[in-house]
């Protein structure tokens, strides 16, 4: 589904040069679930920003199934991440001044969903995500793990064929944390593609494989033999 | 997605409410000072509009060019109303109106007086009435005033005197103490912004100076308006109008090359050398003026809530990002704050068209009846409202959108956004302009303040200390008891001193006519002839420099002159000038005292070449100096004994000093309006600054604790926040003053008399904006400095 290749990105300030990317190649296939760790300023973040055009690099490629991403503009970009992508954050990133419901609305009124169809579609994904009876509250009145049960419900509402997640248990405690991660796999069960930033081994551990970055470089790739038998 | 965007931006505005209710209060008091100056505005343009070829009516008017000043007059010579039509081509109508003063009287069967009352009337040509469309209440009359002794009143006239105007028709008023005149129409009343405040207009046939041949004679009442042939301006027929000026002037040697020139109905109110009858006129500076505080208004309004909502961008920073995440377009954000912004803007116009309202009756107050004006009055007020509205938001609400909407939603989503780190930041600027505009005002409501009072403190060069002026009845029955008049005042105790005159010495009343000097004709001013008897010297402590005063006459016999008219015929010593002959009557009449100056105009003028003559026919006035104790009674005395005097007339009497007051009546306006404008602009400005400071006291909340955790002391902390702030409004203050020099010094210009512009308004006004800078970011400033270190830091 992604192939990524030589993809390269500075930051820079007025005095210092930061290549947070360098020379990344990588390859996700449909429906892999692939956790990405490394240690704290190795680029994870940069190079899921770029997934998610969120971001631009310097140099590189990055083909979406055929399509190479880098060439198009903001308004191209736009349109193609609300097509096919979901965002899970560390911080949630709900919109305080709307309910659990709104929230989830949002991305499918960028996607000029019919307003009958989006009720039907948020209400589903409520039932699915067990918040039914949260679905009139501020974001302000959950916990943390309803919280973020809300940001993966808007993140799937749009059935994307791709699910960026970044650290997505980073504010949770444990149970919270698996709660989240087991719903990330069901997800994955159904076939779609997720890619997770995450610090912790036993987060990557649900996933199929792990790749390692240090200073913008893949150093290691691994795969998660009992998740691939599974999908095997 | 709108219906989203309303319900995010009414919960947003509702969440930070202290900064929803600045910038709505900021917002809605700019706007009701820019819809009430507007409405002054409008109504002000609005004069005369609406009569039927109004574009085809003009005055004509009168100029003359002495080698040292030009003249003008809103008035004609009576001759050339006779021959105008005839001798310029393109004249289709043309009418004559005069205005005079006199007694009305309506009489029951009996002949006793059913009303009496001194009233202005105004002698017309019938084809007045069709130049200007009047509308009739009756039956149009056939003939309207073109027969002598005929009368034409207005509605409210008509219902004073009879009733109604049905009833009104064929009966008659008598004018003076015997003219009568039959109402022969009614017509509808003018409207209040009008030049023609007319409300009884007399045939001309009746008017007894009508076939005046005096060229050189222009009396301020007499104007003249003329209706051009479909098609023409007035610059079609000027060739026409210079043979005009020719013939009837130049030709014939007038004296000031006086000229007559043509003047646009719709120019009348904007007139700035010619009165007109309503004697309310207002210039096109003025109403500019006006209309760049309503922007100044404004645009500090609009200047909080940029700053306010630049400021709180970085709390809607990660909703911008997530918004991008969701795939929102940089467009759609935009709309969505714009959304918000027009919100706001909406209910701060609600909020104006409120205070407005109320502030309509003051206003009307303010301008003494003279202006009427209303918030539904116009379609065009709407118009107004609305364009109001898009401004508004536009001006206030791009700039932060188009901030906002820029965030990368990468960082945006991480709250990695900064804004304005260091350097000159927009928000400095804005404040700095809006200080400056803030400053500018103080320092012209100083000025303005500081001259009015000088004016009223001002040694005029005599003494109306208790002095009255009272009316004094002058045709030929009255004269003769004006000398038994005179005794019997000055029996009255209470009352020191009496003198008859034209007016009092400081009077715009007062005619001036070319002269000649010594044989020589005078071509470079004109003298101003004052009529008095010998009395009047004493009673206004008027001072003698050399000769003497005249003696007892009836008629004039020798002048008294001041100063200046000595400079301007550059005599240096005033001995010179005794004996030296004056003739501005047909008659040399020999100079054989002179007076100090003393100011005989308001202080915006210059002194003018004076003479003070006896000349019984023209004391129109009588002017008693009263003893301060006795004032009350005496007055009272006074008025009985006038009317015991002079039955058949009307009483009229005022202080002097109140009429010289009176005289500065539009500057009064002008201070008070400058300080309600420039309180309303400090207010804005002021609590701009105060949410800013809130906003930036919260930003550095973690490190402040910081700071006192390392040692800091609260007096430390809140000089640190307000430094920036002081320095902000230390540095507007440096751009506003030269902006500043510059307006005031032209206004106190326009005074011939004016006080010596120092540094002292410029310090002051700084003083009064540090100050309240100081007091306005040291209340949030300390709060923000006392605040539990732990808390904070907990907090972040």
């Amino acid at each position: 589904m992604i192939t990524i290749e030589n993809l390269e990105k500075v930051y820079k300030t007025e005095e210092i040069e930061t290549t947070a990317l360098n020379g990344i190649n990588l390859h996700v296939a449909t429906g892999e679930f692939v956790s990405i760790m490394g240690p704290s300023g190795c680029g994870k973040s940069t190079l899921l920003n770029v997934m998610g055009l969120l971001d631009k690099p310097e140099s590189g490629s990055y083909k979406f199934i055929d399509t190479e991403l880098l060439t198009l503009n903001d308004r191209e970009r736009s349109n193609f991440r609300k097509r096919n992508m979901g965002f899970v954050f560390q911080n949630f990133n709900l919109i305080d001044e709307l309910t659990v419901f709104e929230n989830i609305e949002l991305p499918l009124i960028y996607n000029k969903v019919p307003a009958g169809e989006r009720k039907k579609l948020v209400n589903e994904i409520i039932g699915r995500m067990n918040i039914v009876n949260r679905s009139g509250h501020f974001p302000q009145q959950l916990s943390g793990g309803q919280q973020q049960r809300v940001a993966v419900a808007r993140a799937l509402v749009t059935k994307p064929k791709l699910v960026l997640a970044d650290e997505p248990t980073g504010n949770l405690d444990s149970t919270h944390g698996n709660e989240v991660m087991e719903l990330l796999c069901e997800l994955n069960e159904t076939g779609t593609t997720i890619v997770m930033v995450t610090h912790s081994s036993h987060d990557a551990s649900f996933s199929n494989r792990i790749i390692n970055l240090k200073d913008g470089h893949v150093i290691s790739e691994k795969i998660n033999k009992g998740k691939t038998e599974e999908l095997i | 997605m709108f219906k989203l965007n309303l319900k995010i931006a009414l919960r947003n505005l509702w969440k930070n409410k202290g900064y929803t209710f600045i910038n709505v209060i900021g917002l809605s008091i700019g706007m009701a000072s820019c819809i009430l100056i507007f409405l002054f505005i409008r109504y002000q343009l609005s004069f005369d509009e609406g009569i039927k070829n109004e574009d085809r009516i003009y005055r004509f008017v009168t100029e003359w060019k002495y080698d040292a000043f030009d003249d003008y007059s809103n008035a004609v010579a009576i001759p050339a109303v006779k021959v105008a039509k005839n001798e310029i081509a393109g004249i289709e109508k043309s009418a004559a109106i005069f205005r005079r003063w006199s007694i009305l009287r309506v009489k029951d069967a009996s002949g006793k007086d059913l009303f009496k009352q001194d009233e202005t009337i105004y002698y017309v040509e019938p084809d007045f009435f069709d130049i200007f469309g009047m509308r009739w209440l009756t039956a149009k009359p056939t003939q309207a005033l073109s027969q002598p002794n005929t009368v034409a009143l207005s509605e409210t006239a008509a219902q004073q005197y009879f009733g109604n105007a049905q009833t009104a028709i064929g009966k008659t008023v008598t004018m003076a103490n015997n003219t009568p005149l039959k109402v022969s129409g009614v017509f509808k009343d003018m409207p209040k912004n009008s030049s023609f405040p007319l409300n009884i207009m007399v045939s001309y046939e009746t008017y007894p100076d009508k076939n005046g041949d005096c060229w050189d004679c222009v009396s301020s009442g007499n104007e003249f308006y003329v209706l051009l042939k479909e098609g023409l301006t007035a610059k079609d027929i000027e060739g026409s109008l210079a043979q005009f000026n020719k013939k009837n002037y130049a030709d014939r040697k007038v004296a000031g090359n006086q000229v007559n020139k043509m003047e646009a109905l719709r120019d009348i109110h904007f007139s700035e050398h010619y009165d007109n009858f309503s004697y309310n006129t207002i210039s096109k500076t003025e109403i500019y003026g006006l209309a760049i505080i309503a922007l100044f208004l404004i645009v500090t309004a609009c200047i909080n809530f940029v700053n306010l909502s630049t400021a709180q961008a970085i709390n809607r920073a990660k909703e911008v990002g997530v918004r991008k995440v969701m795939g929102s377009l940089r467009k759609q954000l935009m709309l969505q704050f714009l959304t918000e912004t027009f919100l706001v803007t909406l209910a701060a116009m609600l909020i104006a068209c409120v205070l407005a309202e109320l502030a309509i009756p003051q206003m009307e107050n303010l301008f003494k009846g003279t202006v009427s004006i209303g918030l539904f009055q116009h379609p065009v007020i709407f118009v107004f409202m609305l364009l109001l509205v898009l401004f508004v938001g536009l001006l206030a609400g791009f700039y932060p959108a188009v901030v906002m909407s820029g965030f990368t939603p990468a960082l945006a989503i991480k709250n990695k956004i900064t804004l304005n780190t260091g350097g000159l930041s927009l928000r400095k600027i804005l404040v700095v302009v809006q200080f400056s505009i803030a400053i500018i005002l103080i320092i012209s409501t100083i000025v303005v303040m500081r001259q009015m009072q000088y004016v009223q403190q001002k040694q005029l060069g005599f003494n109306a200390n208790e002095v009255m002026m009272i009316s004094l009845p002058n045709d030929s029955l009255s004269r003769l008891k004006h000398e038994s008049f005179k005794e019997r005042l000055l029996k009255i105790p209470g009352v020191n001193k009496v003198s008859f005159c034209q007016d009092a010495p400081l009077s715009p009343n007062i005619n001036s006519s070319d002269f000649a000097f010594n044989g020589i004709k005078n071509k470079d001013f004109e003298v101003r002839r004052m009529k008095a008897d010998e009395d009047y010297f004493d009673l206004f402590d008027l001072k003698l420099i050399a000769g003497k005063l005249f003696a007892k006459s009836d008629t004039a016999n020798g002048y008294v002159v001041n100063e200046t008219f000595l400079k301007k015929v550059h005599i240096t010593n005033p001995q010179d000038a005794l004996g030296k002959m004056i003739n501005s009557t047909g008659q040399n009449i020999p100079i054989i005292g002179v007076i100090k100056d003393f100011n005989d105009l308001s202080l915006k003028e210059n002194i003018s070449g004076l003479t003070i003559s006896a000349g019984k026919t023209s004391y129109w006035r009588a002017a008693i100096k009263l003893d301060t104790k006795q004032l009350f009674v005496a007055d009272k005395k006074v008025e009985a004994l006038w009317n015991s005097i002079f039955p058949n007339y009307i009483y009229y009497s005022k202080f002097v000093n109140e009429n010289i007051n009176g005289q500065y009546e539009t500057e009064k306006v002008m201070g008070i309006l400058f300080k309600v404008f420039a309180g309303v602009i400090i207010f804005i400005s002021f609590i701009g600054l105060f949410g800013l400071m809130s906003f930036v006291a919260t930003q550095r909340t973690k490190e402040m604790a910081i700071r006192k955790v390392l040692g800091a002391t609260t007096f430390e902390l809140v000089k640190m926040l307000n430094g920036s702030f002081l320095l902000m409004v230390f540095i507007a203050n440096l751009v506003a003053w030269p902006v500043a020099y510059l307006i005031v010094n032209g206004w106190l210009n326009g005074f011939a008399y004016r006080m010596e512009l120092n540094v002292w308004p410029f310090v002051l006004a700084m003083l009064i904006t540090m100050f309240i800078t100081l007091l306005t970011v040291s209340i949030r400033s300390y709060k923000a400095a006392v605040a539990n270190t732990i808390d904070a830091l907990k907090y972040e």
